[in-house]
């Protein structure tokens, strides 16, 4: 069985023009909200962070913090409603690009991925223990070990 | 006394536990099966072939904020390509000299994968890619070691502001050599060897918009082959010099992801003697690719391709004329539309399957097909794939 492919289908010089015009319109229009809590071990001196730094620890491009200790990111599955909210509010990141920045690092020898963690509960309780630790919660944490991080 | 050597003992200890708890280790493995309705692509696939298995692993660790170590060993199985020996893929130290929120400065040295288009640095990783096979007329894997890594250093550098990020890598070292670059730059297994001549030069420059929705690359690199003719050759000591280009964009929505790459390898042969006259040649290829996320993990994609041996002979015809019919028209071309289903049954669990249309030959293997008179220019693909990652 035989099937022919029309090269002309493809006018390939105007459908890229097409398609840089949409993405640049649409690349440039942002993202809004901010209902979730970075949150970080009460260890660090920090109150307060920027989106581009939240944005690069989260993405395991960044390892350490201004201090000089090392950066420890604890997220919860992809697929769990906080992460997806945190991603897109905070970061404004969807979850599958964060996929994808993690595993180009981590099967290129470039950088790790972050620790999994599988409950809300468990991340606190992760990043109050651990120093360097940043995370994110629903709402601002008991635990007097983790402080909230505002992001300007 | 013994307070202090127990407090030197336990800072030790905290450092030691630090490091150890950095440690990952990570991997994956993928079996596809293939079948085609004419022409051998990775394996005896009109017969429907099992010749195609990846299996990575690796592991790194971070003796430092600013020091990584990382390595990852590769086996891969690729129907009459590659028989499955396992191969070291990289192997690095990665030191960061700046890292900060503004800009990343780092250098790593050893072997270091080519950052070459949206997928080099990790197109033998399956979920990474977006189909099965990663479009070929860019990525052919009948040719994939010349720029898969190299052995030496590269320095890469970012910065970060308001309009996005801005990312330069440039790496100098030697290219990992196999009979697969052989076939495919000489046309056949010629009794000399081929080797590189020097270093190989890979770069790329990156531009991303704030949130990474909109994704711009210029990537390349440039090789030398030298070729060392065997007594009573009939090749001489020829050279050939090689460029390759490609230039990617990548727009990156809830939904959907639109990926286009355009590559340009300009090759130049000489000194090989009467049988390879000196000549250019400039190859071309590009893609247009779309996956549409039906949900969170069920994914659909179609993309269309199409790559010229030769852009001044894009149908193949002068060639072939050339050559007397030896080498038929269209294995100087491929056009192929593909549309595929990424199924993700558990986050460390994928299913794949893939179909293609092609008309012309230029992506098949000639180490596969070496009768040039027995392929076929229309054939058609079904793949599908497995693949487990932890």
């Amino acid at each position: 069985m035989t099937h022919r492919i029309a090269s002309n289908l493809i006018h390939w010089p105007q459908w890229i023009t097409i398609l840089a015009f949409t993405v640049l319109v649409m690349a440039f229009s942002p993202r809004r909200g901010l209902t979730q809590e970075v949150i970080a071990n009460s260890g660090l001196p920090n109150t307060t962070i920027t989106r581009n730094e939240a944005r690069l620890f989260f993405s395991m491009k960044l390892g350490i913090w201004p201090n000089g200790a090392p950066v420890q990111v604890y997220v919860l599955p992809d697929d769990h409603p906080l992460h997806r909210e945190f991603c897109t509010q905070v970061l404004g990141l969807y979850p599958y690009q964060l996929r994808r920045v993690w595993d180009r690092q981590v099967f290129s020898g470039t950088g790790q991925s972050p620790v999994t963690i599988s409950s809300e509960a468990e991340l606190i309780e992760r990043t109050a223990a651990s120093p360097g630790a940043v995370s994110y919660a629903a709402k601002p944490p008991e635990n007097p070990r983790v402080r909230v991080l505002t992001v300007k | 006394m013994s307070v202090v050597t127990c407090l030197l003992c336990s800072g030790a200890a905290t450092a030691a536990d630090s490091v150890w708890s950095t440690i990952q280790l990570h991997g994956f493995a993928a079996q596809s099966v293939i079948k085609t309705s004419d022409n051998r692509f990775f394996g005896d696939s009109p017969e429907t072939s099992f010749d195609s298995t990846e299996i990575g692993i690796n592991a790194s660790v971070r003796l430092d904020p600013k020091v990584l170590l990382a390595g990852q060993v590769l086996a891969r199985r690729a129907g009459d390509m590659y028989d499955g020996t396992p191969s070291l893929d990289y192997a690095l130290a990665d030191i960061a000299l700046i890292a900060s929120p503004e800009r990343i400065l780092g250098i790593r040295l050893g072997r270091v994968k080519n950052p070459l288009g949206l997928y080099n640095e990790t197109r033998d990783v399956p979920f990474t890619r977006p189909g099965i096979f990663l479009p070929q007329v860019i990525y052919y894997d009948k040719v994939r070691n010349i720029v898969l890594s190299s052995d030496g250093a590269a320095v890469y550098g970012s910065l970060y502001n308001d309009l996005g990020e801005f990312s330069l890598t440039l790496i100098g070292g030697w290219p990992v050599l196999d009979e697969n670059v052989q076939w495919t730059y000489l046309g056949g297994d010629f009794p000399g060897t081929l080797r590189p001549n020097g270093s190989v030069w890979t770069g790329s420059l990156w531009y991303a918009t704030v949130n990474e929705q909109l994704r711009f690359g210029l990537s390349g690199a440039l090789a030398s082959l030298r070729y060392a003719p065997h007594q009573n050759d009939i090749l001489g000591p020829g050279q050939t010099d090689i460029v390759y280009g490609i230039a990617s964009l990548q727009y990156s929505a809830q939904r959907f992801t639109l990926s286009a790459e355009y590559g340009l390898e300009p090759v130049k042969w000489r000194s090989y003697g009467p049988l390879l006259p000196r000549q250019k040649v400039t190859s071309e290829g590009y893609y247009l690719q779309g996956t549409y996320r039906i949900r969170s993990n069920l994914e659909f994609m179609a993309c269309y391709e199409e790559g010229v041996a030769d852009r001044d002979d894009r149908d193949g015809s002068e060639f072939a004329g050339v050559t007397g019919g030896m080498v038929p028209a269209h294995a100087m071309f491929s056009k192929i539309a593909t549309v595929g289903l990424r199924w993700d049954l558990t986050p460390n669990l994928m299913l794949r399957a893939q179909y293609q249309w092609n008309q012309g030959t230029l992506v098949l293997s000639q180490l596969e097909n070496p009768d040039f008179t027995r392929q076929r220019e229309y054939w058609n693909l079904l793949a599908l794939q497995v693949a487990f990652r932890f």
